[in-house]
């Protein structure tokens, strides 16, 4: 085997050249590393919304909460159905919530863009007991009180402790508290009481959807078995995390084909600018490889050798690309979520297996790129290069 | 080409043609610095064919640079003709060497895209000339060097010795005062390396141009009207 | 023009390298394009929206609907010559529910009036009048689903539940870029008479759609709609159609951003190599800079030698760009796109200015990626030069 510290030294011999190469490759690094960490951050801020023993039911054939209503009559009947889970006090861990959007305009600019509205009841922090106030203090139950998810504030214009607003005309609420849930989409809603929502809105009598504990996440087939029996009821039940991981199915389908494809696109571009350094690279030592191929190394050394190199370099690359992938990790990302019509706020969420994924990525454009140099350089014939 | 007995530039033959006056060249190599020549004074006639000989790392080649316009000296003065080259500018000085020098490399040099023609055509792109008019010139210039019949060749398919001719023809299409030669035949057999001494004695006698030539070679000292020794960056 | 010809000579030299460039500018170009395209695209319904339509929605919330009585009052207020409206509906194919397409339940009488850009042929639209469960669909939806006029077919809502079963009785043209080729209109009484319905959900509208008589006075009329239901329980928000795109566009501002970022990104991707191969050429032929500048060629002659150079490769890359991202696009990814996703992308075409700055690009990061390689020679002396080999 040609060492590695021939190649090493070789590629410090035409610094520029390689930087800018390895650039290249770094770039689509980057890309591709970004599209699939943001791919991820949609997925796991849905995933953290939901849980496994949690039940949600809605409408049959609405697709999500948005489109979905039905009478707050039956809101008792879902509660009482098989193994929901019972309070200290007795009363079964569920609430019933009204869901609207409403329109709001983002900071600092002329846009609007749709908020979502979650009418809750006085039980909501209990039954999620993530939500965690970080200013300011819960609402009262019944009044124009509301709180605010953390990441609507200073997105979005008057999103802020303190400010009123209005729901509607002559229906002010006030800000009384900011909430975190870990980073689920709970963050990026408005947290209204559920009644005064309701009348707001010309919505009594109506709920969007119920959602119970379960006393274990394996009580769901009896109770989708209760709720969906009862045809009278036309509801559907459906774990919270597979109804969550169904809501960012198409927002994070997009953002992966819109990356993964142009990330293609680029590596074509970048591994053609591999190929000619490479290239450069080979026509220029001719006269070492004859010397090394003299001295008694064989094709497969040198094309190795010249593989490596390449690999080398896209590595070096595809580091710098990460590297930069990873500062991603500071920004938020806000966007449309394609099933609830309203923006929610996602992060880059790096892990390791998409770090080695999109290094992967960056290896094979090298070893692809380098190949046919590599193979060039393996074809040299001692004789004649020694001479030039 | 003038074939009076006058140079180019208008200076009788005899007359001094290149002057300098205590140069010195020094380079700076890291800390170190290198005093290459050493309070050279030199006088060259027009019309002079010299060889300049010496050991390497003498400063042969940094002395005939000094005199060619490529490089300047640390101290002192250059002057060939009526100009005086240290006090031009880098632009000025490209231009001067434009007009009045023609340069021959040990490697020929030649520009391998270009056929034997375009390369000898080369310096005339500087000047306001036709393309017509510069093909003209060009193919005289090869005629005097012999290659009539290689005007449409590219230099890999041609002989060391051709392609010395080629870039001598290069060197000589502007009409010079003075043909600077950088070992010309440094890189050629016997054979070819006569030919092209006989090319230059000839440029120096039928077109009175002068010759300063860089060689290693006694034989090709011998040609020479006037061999100078360098040694250490002074003369002996 | 002496000097166009040594360039090319020079670029003839690496024939595999300068081609592998121009190559590599070529499908970068095009990624930038189609990148454009896709903002464009997403723009076009703003740039192109008619002047002398007005939309009026609820002020809070787009989801929740007016009172019919408002149609009413809208028609009547000065500078309106007709009105309509339109309710979303959201149905789905039964069978390819993933599938995205707008279904919207509209006046029967003036819906086709306002939207005077959808074109039906008239004895289609007289069919239509007449069934109530009749449907008109757009040019793309007919393509994709098949459906032909005269064909039954079945929607599920999702909003309103059930299976729905509507008659093609017509199929409209797209004679505005902004106008989505791929949605389904059916009656609104079809709608409104369902039992599906709740007694409280009768009667409701959507939005209103107003033509004006004067563009210029489209904010003065808003405003005058706007003010007569500020009494109201339902309060309205009006804005011209273009205001109106715009403001959707806001929930996607942060995707359009990233798109922009990406696309500066290929330029730099094609920066690099567009730089690493002018610099990997003049490095090689430093030597020949030196013979060239000790003939008397001084750095400007040198200088618009490389950057000639590089000009070329960067022209000749985007033309090559362009001559494949127009077919590609204007003839078959976009028709597809128009068909899958006009509801977002309506027209998907590469738009003049962006092949115009296609070809700037080309030029400009040619002569820039040039300009270093240049300035690098220009600052070497002749004797060092002559003495790189």
């Amino acid at each position: 085997m040609i060492p590695l510290s021939y190649n090493v030294r070789s590629l410090q011999a035409r610094k520029v050249t390689n930087l800018l190469t390895a650039l290249g490759i770094g770039l689509v690094v980057f890309v591709l590393a970004t599209a699939l960490m943001l791919t991820e951050g949609i997925k796991r801020t849905f995933a953290l919304t939901g849980s496994d023993s949690t039940a949600i039911v809605i409408r049959k054939g609405s697709d999500a909460e948005l489109s979905s209503w039905f009478d707050k009559k039956h809101q008792a009947l879902v509660m009482a159905a098989a193994g929901v889970q019972q309070n200290a006090d007795g009363k079964p861990a569920g609430v019933g919530e009204v869901v609207l959007v409403v329109i709001a305009k983002k900071q600092g600019t002329e846009l609007l863009s749709n908020i979502r509205v979650r009418g809750v009841t006085e039980n909501v922090l209990s039954f999620r007991p993530e939500v965690r106030i970080i200013q300011g203090r819960p609402a009262k139950p019944g009044t124009n009180e509301v709180l605010i998810g953390s990441q609507l504030v200073g997105r979005f214009e008057g999103m802020k402790l303190g400010n009123t607003f209005e729901l509607k005309k002559n229906r002010p609420v006030r800000v009384v508290g900011v909430f975190e849930s870990g980073g689920s989409s709970f963050e990026s809603e408005i947290w209204a009481d559920v009644d005064v929502l309701r009348s707001a809105f010309g919505r009594e009598g109506a709920v969007t959807a119920v959602r119970v504990k379960l006393t274990s996440a394996a009580a769901f087939d009896g109770f989708k078995a209760a709720i969906e029996s009862d045809k009278q009821l036309q509801l559907e039940a459906l774990r919270e995390s597979d109804y969550y991981a169904k809501q960012s199915e198409m927002t994070s389908a997009f953002v992966q084909m819109l990356g993964v494809s142009f990330s293609i696109f680029f590596a074509l571009g970048a591994m053609i600018g591999a190929a000619i350094t490479m290239h450069a690279t080979v026509a220029q030592r001719r006269q070492e490889i004859g010397t090394l191929r003299a001295i008694g190394f064989g094709r497969l050394s040198v094309l190795g050798s010249f593989l490596v190199e390449s690999l080398f370099l896209a590595l070096v690359g595809g580091l710098l690309g990460l590297l930069g992938a990873l500062a991603m990790g500071l920004v938020k990302f806000s966007m449309m979520n394609f099933n609830g019509w309203n923006e929610v706020v996602f992060s880059f969420v790096p892990t390791g297996a998409i770090l080695i994924k999109a290094l992967t990525f960056g290896g094979v454009m090298g070893i692809i790129g380098g190949f046919f140099p590599a193979l060039r350089a393996s074809r040299v014939v001692p004789a004649e290069a020694i001479r030039r | 080409m003038s074939e009076q007995n006058a140079t180019p530039s208008g200076a009788s033959v005899g007359e001094t043609f290149v002057r300098l006056r205590n140069v010195s060249k020094i380079y700076q190599r890291g800390a170190e610095k290198l005093r290459v020549l050493d309070n050279i004074d030199l006088e060259i006639k027009a019309g002079a064919f010299e060889a300049l000989m010496g050991p390497s790392g003498s400063g042969k080649t940094t002395l005939l640079n000094l005199i060619a316009g490529l490089d300047r000296p640390t101290d002192g003065t250059v002057e060939v003709g009526d100009t005086k080259l240290s006090a031009l500018r880098e632009g000025r000085l490209a231009k001067w060497r434009a007009r009045h020098v023609g340069f021959v490399f040990q490697s020929f040099n030649l520009l391998p895209v270009l056929t034997a023609e375009q390369n000898v055509a080369l310096p005339l792109l500087l000047t306001s000339l036709s393309s017509a008019e510069r093909k003209k010139r060009a193919l005289t210039a090869l005629k005097v060097v012999g290659l009539s019949d290689r005007t449409n060749h590219f230099p890999r398919q041609l002989s060391g010795g051709q392609e010395q001719r080629v870039s001598i023809a290069r060197a000589i299409v502007n009409d010079p005062d003075i043909i600077v030669a950088d070992e010309p035949t440094g890189d050629l057999d016997r054979q070819s390396a006569d030919e092209i001494l006989d090319l230059l004695q000839k440029l120096n006698q039928e077109f009175n141009k002068t010759v300063l030539m860089v060689t290693h070679d006694p034989v090709a000292a011998e040609r020479a009207s006037l061999t100078r020794r360098l040694d250490k960056g002074s003369l002996q | 023009m002496k000097w166009l010809g040594l360039a090319l000579r020079n670029l003839k030299r690496h024939r595999g390298r300068v081609i592998g460039t121009v190559v590599g500018v070529a499908v970068s170009l095009m990624a930038f394009m189609i990148l454009r395209t896709v903002i464009f695209a997403w723009t076009v319904a703003a740039e192109d929206a008619a002047q002398d339509r007005i939309a009026t929605r609820h002020k809070v919330t787009f989801i929740m609907p007016l009172p019919k009585r408002y149609i009413d009052k809208i028609r009547a207020t000065n500078g309106v010559s007709a009105a309509t409206w339109a309710n979303w509906f959201g149905g789905k194919h039964p069978k390819r529910e993933q599938e995205f397409f707008a279904t919207l339940a509209v006046d029967t009488d003036s819906f086709f009036d306002v939207y005077n850009d959808m074109v039906v042929p008239a004895e289609q639209l007289a069919d239509w009048k007449q069934d109530r469960r009749g449907a008109i669909i757009g040019t793309s939806l007919a393509k994709k689903f098949g459906w032909k006029v005269g064909d039954k077919i079945n929607l599920r809502g999702t909003i309103f539940p059930g299976t729905w079963s509507f008659n093609v009785r017509g199929v409209y043209t797209a004679v505005r870029r902004g106008i989505d080729p791929a949605q389904l209109i059916f009656h609104w009484q079809y709608l409104n008479e369902s039992k599906v319905l709740p007694g409280d959900a009768k009667d409701l509208i959507g939005w209103v759609i107003a033509r004006i008589s004067d563009p210029k006075r489209s904010a003065a009329i808003s405003k005058s709609i706007d003010d007569q239901f500020d009494g109201e329980s339902d309060q309205t928000a009006t804005m011209s159609e273009r205001d109106l795109y715009v403001s959707f566009m806001g929930m996607f501002s942060a995707v359009l951003g990233a798109i922009d970022v990406i696309s500066l990104v290929i330029i730099a991707i094609m920066g690099l190599i567009l730089g690493n191969t002018i610099a990997m050429g003049v490095r090689e032929r430093t030597n020949e800079y030196g013979v060239l500048r000790a003939i008397g060629f001084e750095n400007r002659h040198l200088a618009g030698m490389i950057l000639t150079e590089g000009l070329l490769i960067g022209v000749l890359g985007a033309v090559v760009g362009l001559a494949l991202a127009y077919p590609l696009v204007n003839h078959g990814m976009g028709l597809w796109i128009e068909e899958n996703m006009g509801s977002m992308f309506p027209y998907f075409r590469i738009p003049g200015t962006t092949m115009g700055l296609c070809l700037l690009i080309g030029l400009v990061l040619g002569t820039l990626a040039a300009a270093i390689p240049a300035y690098r020679t220009s600052k070497l002396s002749v004797v060092d030069a002559l003495r790189r080999i």
